[in-house]
């Protein structure tokens, strides 16, 4: 029995090596995850310099992991392990509670707010400060604030961090956005909070601001399935969230223009349907990352003009302000630097307002 | 290269074995060099000259050493072979840390050019170290072929983190080994348990030490979970390292010591230092202590030569002060139990381990500091110095994350599976369970482990750093 068990383990392990070695060394290499949304690594340069500097071992290491065959599939595996087997309660720091998946936000550092407030005020200096604007701030709280700390997750001190941002931007009105949201407001597989449940939301800022807000919209459900960021990082089986937009007749007449690399704008549309289908479906809002965007309203019944600093939270929320206003300038500072601004917007008799989550406050060195 | 890595299991491994069984038996160990430089090459290329220097200085002294031996040129050439070794060892590994308290006592720089530390020096200079002293004694004879003296030193299944394989062990074996399929399956059964050690229990254990390392929010708690979990990483680690150096041993037809023993379940610290790391502790026993008179001299040389060894033991691990302490306070411990408490630790075996577990918890915590200010920092943290809170919300949050494997790593670091396996093994019904069950749970670990080495980082062993 024991030579018999002995051929066994090494029949059956010789086999399962030998067959990923060979998979792995003769499969084509893939360009892209999509479920990770990133380039893979590919085979490294090999020379005597790579070689003799380490680069090149270095580089094969990720070169072997990402490109790895049915590494989809074992990606899933160590994430099914993590969980069940191990009972650990996150794997690479995203977690499942409630039904959403969220990722760890935590602790609260205070550089990094910071910094935002760095670059906040460095715009208000710059552009506000003697120009005819109100300025508003408001903070979108990131699932965590409902999820963490209310299913044993180390939660970041989010009033601390609301007391701390208001602090920094005494300049500026604040808006509370807080209370108004619960975890059912966000996708349960994605960072972001769903346009058909923040009608209160828009409708809470816009009266702050004094804009017209009537909340009439229509809901389209679009019929191809979310698979939020979290899904791809989780590695977890997971059912899709559906994609709802909200339209109108204001939305349906708007004129958009996204301001393009080449310093050209070209038109557009508040809802990008194709990108719905594409790699991250989110950028049905806005088409997603764009560094500055001009949004206009042939049927407004006003001349006020807003102009958003925003995230990507921002991008599911403005088209529910543009009732209430003639014009919107959406700007994203993680895509143009602050100072560049004057060069494409004139700040007179405007509402500013600062909109940004607590995700991008927290970790917030891409604002430039 | 590490063993926990995708380029070694399916892309070295896969290659070397085909490689060697398919080379005639006069070429193996030809192929097993071969093998071995390009394994040390892949992360250390410019100091596989460095290797082959080290081995080449322990060819020509050991051919010297054998045709005069029992001369007075036989001592002069191994003490010149010895210190051409404590040289280059002192050179790479030490230079840098007597630069830096020279200046910290005279206040005069020294320009001694920083030197990375070449991976696994130690291990490999106390090994062609302890080849010259053999054949100096007349425990064996000169090895005349330079390939297989070569093969020795740079086999890369124990090269840069043990054990520490002496040549006197494994002589036979390099000129006339056998292969068999009982040998292989024990090397593949021991070589996946011991990968399992390390990916599926070190790393993760590890990981919770970095986070302890990195929290704002320290409390009692968290200091006590992470000096167990230092503890029980440290030794996942480093004997899951060497088991997957015996287990790979073993597929090559070649029978390395053990290096780890349960150590946890130690009575006294002198039987903990029996179990663990025993191809170091050995060493220093047969190359150090003996020589210095060990205990043939009276208790008063007896403690002056504990003291000695294992100051060196602890500097073997680094140069820093917090290993020269770490061996120091061994020293202390086994000077107390030689003189008087190891027949008192026999008589209460409950608090014995307690007090081995506790003695062993601290030192590690002083070995994983940066220095010694942070080692005291982390002992004042297990009682609460500095008056920090007893809990803290990320202390819990990962005891809960972590607790399971905490668990899993306790059980693991006792007999108690291996018992359970041979009992069931004993039984009828048990065998035949076990014979369908092993090789299916190893392919099963086997997956798992590539699954988590396909979404990891890289991760090195701890002990590449000595």
């Amino acid at each position: 029995m024991k030579k018999n068990k002995d051929l066994a383990v090494l029949l059956l392990t010789g086999a399962v090596m030998l067959s990923l070695a060979l998979f792995a060394w003769f499969s084509p290499a893939k360009q892209y995850s999509d479920s990770e949304r990133r380039a893979l690594a590919l085979f490294p340069a090999l020379n005597s310099e790579t070689v003799l500097d380490g680069s090149f071992t270095k580089d094969f290491e990720t070169y072997s992991q990402d490109q790895f065959p049915l590494r989809e599939s074992f990606r899933r595996l160590k994430a099914l392990s993590v969980r069940y087997l191990f009972r650990q309660k996150s794997n690479n720091d995203i977690y499942v509670a409630d039904g959403h998946v969220s990722k760890l936000e935590y602790p609260l550092q205070e550089n990094m707010l910071d910094h935002a407030a760095g670059r906040f005020n460095h715009i208000y200096e710059m552009f506000l400060a003697g120009a005819d604007v109100k300025t508003y701030f408001s903070i979108v709280p990131d699932k965590n604030y409902f999820l963490a700390e209310a299913n044993g997750y180390p939660a970041l001190d989010y009033k601390e961090l609301v007391a701390l941002m208001r602090s920094k931007t005494e300049q500026m009105t604040y808006v509370d956005l807080f209370y108004l949201l619960s975890q059912e407001d966000y996708y349960r597989t994605d960072t972001h909070w769903r346009q058909e449940c923040i009608r209160d939301v828009a409708a809470e800022l816009a009266a702050a601001m004094g804009a017209q807000h009537s909340g009439e919209f229509t809901e389209v459900t679009l019929d191809v399935p979310f698979y939020g960021v979290y899904t791809g990082q989780s590695a977890l089986p997971l059912k899709p969230d559906a994609l709802t937009y909200l339209t109108s007749d204001v939305l349906e007449a708007a004129k958009v223009q996204y301001l393009g690399d080449d310093g050209f704008w070209r038109e557009g549309s508040i809802y990008d349907l194709a990108a719905a289908e594409g790699k991250d479906p989110y950028d049905l809002f806005l088409s997603g990352a764009e560094a500055l965007i001009t949004i206009e309203n042939p049927l407004a019944e006003t001349d006020k003009e807003l102009v958003i600093f925003r995230d990507s939270f921002g991008s599911s929320i403005t088209p529910l302000l543009l009732e209430g206003y003639a014009k919107i300038t959406v700007v994203d500072i993680r895509y143009i630097q602050s100072d560049f601004i004057g060069a494409f917007l004139q700040f007179d008799e405007q509402d500013v307002l600062f909109l940004y989550s607590t995700m991008m406050l927290n970790s917030s060195t891409a604002l430039k | 290269m590490l063993f926990s890595g995708i380029p070694f299991l399916y892309y070295f491994l896969p290659c070397t074995l085909a490689l060697y069984f398919l080379a005639p038996k006069g070429l193996k160990n030809t192929v097993l060099l071969a093998m071995s430089l390009l394994f040390y090459a892949w992360g250390e290329p410019r100091y596989v000259l460095l290797m082959a220097a080290v081995i080449a200085v322990g060819y020509v002294f050991g051919l010297l050493i054998g045709r005069t031996r029992g001369t007075g040129a036989a001592k002069l050439f191994l003490t010149a072979a010895v210190t051409t070794f404590l040289a280059i060892l002192g050179w790479f590994k030490y230079s840098g840390f007597f630069a830096e308290n020279f200046e910290a006592l005279t206040g005069v720089a020294l320009a001694i050019p920083k030197v990375a530390l070449p991976i696994g020096i130690s291990f490999y200079t106390f090994q062609i170290m302890s080849y010259t002293v053999d054949v100096y004694r007349g425990d064996t004879a000169a090895q005349k072929n330079p390939v297989t003296l070569a093969a020795y030193t740079a086999m890369f299944p124990q090269l840069i983190a043990g054990p520490i394989v002496r040549y006197v062990d494994v002589e036979k074996q390099l000129e006339h080994r056998t292969h068999s399929v009982a040998k292989a399956s024990a090397g593949v059964r021991r070589f996946t348990l011991g990968l399992a050690k390390k990916i599926l229990i070190a790393n993760a254990l590890g990981e919770l030490c970095d986070i302890f390392r990195a929290s704002d929010d320290k409390s009692v708690l968290f200091y006590w979970m992470y000096a167990v979990a230092f503890m029980l990483h440290i030794y996942f680690d480093f004997s899951g390292y060497s088991d997957m150096a015996i287990g790979l041993g073993k597929i090559f037809g070649m029978d390395f010591m053990e290096n780890f023993n349960y150590p946890y379940i130690s009575r006294s610290v002198t039987e903990f230092w029996r179990r663990w790391h025993m191809s170091l502790g050995s060493w220093f026993r047969d190359y150090v202590y003996i020589p210095l008179g060990g205990n043939r001299r009276g208790t008063a040389r007896q403690l002056f030569n504990i003291f000695v060894v294992w100051m060196l033991t602890g500097l073997w691990h680094g140069a820093a002060w917090n290993f020269v302490v770490w061996g120091l306070f061994f020293a202390v411990l086994l000077v107390i139990e030689k003189l008087f408490l190891l027949k008192h630790l026999n008589r209460v075996p409950a608090l014995s381990h307690i007090y081995v577990l506790f003695a062993v918890l601290v030192s590690f915590v002083i070995f994983n500091a940066a220095d010694m200010t942070q080692a005291m920092g982390d002992i004042g943290g297990l009682f609460g110095a500095g008056s920090i809170a007893l809990s803290s919300t990320e202390a819990v949050y990962e005891l809960r994350n972590y607790g399971f494997i905490l668990l899993i790593a306790i059980i693991g670091a006792t007999p108690l599976p291996k018992m359970a396996a041979t009992r069931l093994q004993e039984t009828e019904g048990g065998a035949k369970v076990l014979a369908v069950a092993e090789p299916v749970v190893l392919v099963a670990l086997l997956l798992v482990m590539t699954a988590y080495l396909v979404d990891g980082s890289f991760n090195p062993f701890l002990y590449f750093r000595f």
